[in-house]
């Protein structure tokens, strides 16, 4: 069955593009049918900062070689306390993906037991790929800023 | 014979056996392939990529470096031994290039380890690479290529900024800073 059949609220953005937008507690529902209906390459977890909003949007992405068609998963999850359930018992794979949410933004996967140290050794600052992280003025302050080696 | 003319003969002798560390970063790494093979053919010089650090004698640092990579360049560079030679490739390893502002490529590599030959471009033709390889013999045969004794002298110098590379930390640096100015 296509994901517009199992899911009523999907939206066709155009041919081959179905938007999911749904809670958190209903993601692993969703993957797990759509898992089971044909759409079993997970392609990939991203994630986009709505400062404005106070939001995360996690968007899970799927693909089904037998309808070509690719289908977004969209959760929002709070700013403050970024948490979400990992999804790494469906596609193992994912826990790779939200290993590098957890580095890069900040959210907290729960059932994640990997979350540490990913491709940032020991990074003492705010989540560089938050958009209150200047990344400029931090090149500025910090790797400009480091000294030559002066030779006498 | 004297001390001074053995040196000579080492030198004539080294630069042209020259085998460089199999470790590459960055997109500058996609012309090595054209470099090593047969259309430009380095071996010609006496060059081959060489498994291990401790049987080589240059580090080619092939583009940007995230401080996790410069961390095992640092390890690969002090396992190296004396004369040992680096080249950087590419604005990246000169000024940061393209990645002036990414918060995880430092921008100088020069500030971490001694480079004794830039090659400009990004990325820098197998021809400029060619003529860097060339450069380097000559500097060496010449004795002017002295990175790894600079790097016995300022040693103090070049693990500070190695140190305040891998912590990220800004205070570090501020604290450095006042320390100088004293
Ligand atoms: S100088 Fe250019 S080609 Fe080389 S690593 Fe940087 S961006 Fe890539």
């Amino acid at each position: 069955m296509m994901a517009q059949e199992l899911f009523p609220q999907a939206q066709k953005i155009r041919e081959g593009r179905i938007r999911i937008e749904t809670t958190k507690d209903e993601v692993g529902t969703i993957l797990r049918k759509l898992k089971e209906n044909g759409y079993d390459h997970f392609v990939m977890l991203s994630c986009i900062d709505w400062i404005n909003d106070g939001e995360f949007e996690l968007v899970y992405h799927m693909w089904s070689y037998e309808y070509r068609e690719h289908v977004m998963i969209s959760i929002r999850v709070d700013r403050e306390n970024p948490t979400m359930l990992s999804l790494r018992d469906i596609f193992p794979q994912i826990e790779t993906y939200e290993r590098e949410i957890h580095e890069m933004f900040g959210v907290n996967f729960i059932g994640n037991p990997r979350l540490g140290d990913f491709i940032l050794e020991g990074w003492p600052h705010i989540p560089p790929m938050r958009k209150d992280f200047d990344t400029e003025k931090f090149v500025k302050d910090f790797y400009y800023k480091i000294p030559e080696v002066r030779e006498e | 014979m004297r001390n001074e003319d053995w040196k000579k003969i080492s030198r004539l002798v080294s630069k042209r056996s020259l085998w460089m560390v199999h470790f590459c970063t960055g997109c500058g790494a996609m012309e090595m392939p054209p470099v090593m093979t047969s259309r430009y053919d380095m071996e010609r010089f006496g060059m081959h990529a060489m498994a291990t650090p401790r049987q080589a004698d240059i580090l080619l640092i092939t583009g940007y470096l995230a401080v996790k990579t410069l961390k095992r360049v640092v390890q690969v560079y002090e396992q190296m031994q004396d004369p040992k030679y680096v080249i950087g490739f590419g604005s990246c390893t000169i000024n940061g290039g393209m990645y002036w502002d990414s918060y995880n490529t430092i921008k100088d590599l020069s500030k971490y380890i001694p480079v004794d030959l830039y090659i400009a471009g990004c990325m820098p033709r197998p021809e400029a690479i060619m003529d860097a390889f060339l450069k380097l013999m000559d500097m060496i045969d010449k004795g002017e290529a002295i990175g790894w004794k600079k790097y016995r002298k300022y040693y103090d110098q070049y693990k500070r900024n190695q140190r305040m590379a891998f912590a990220y930390r800004l205070d570090e640096v501020k604290e450095i800073k006042e320390d100088d100015a004293k």
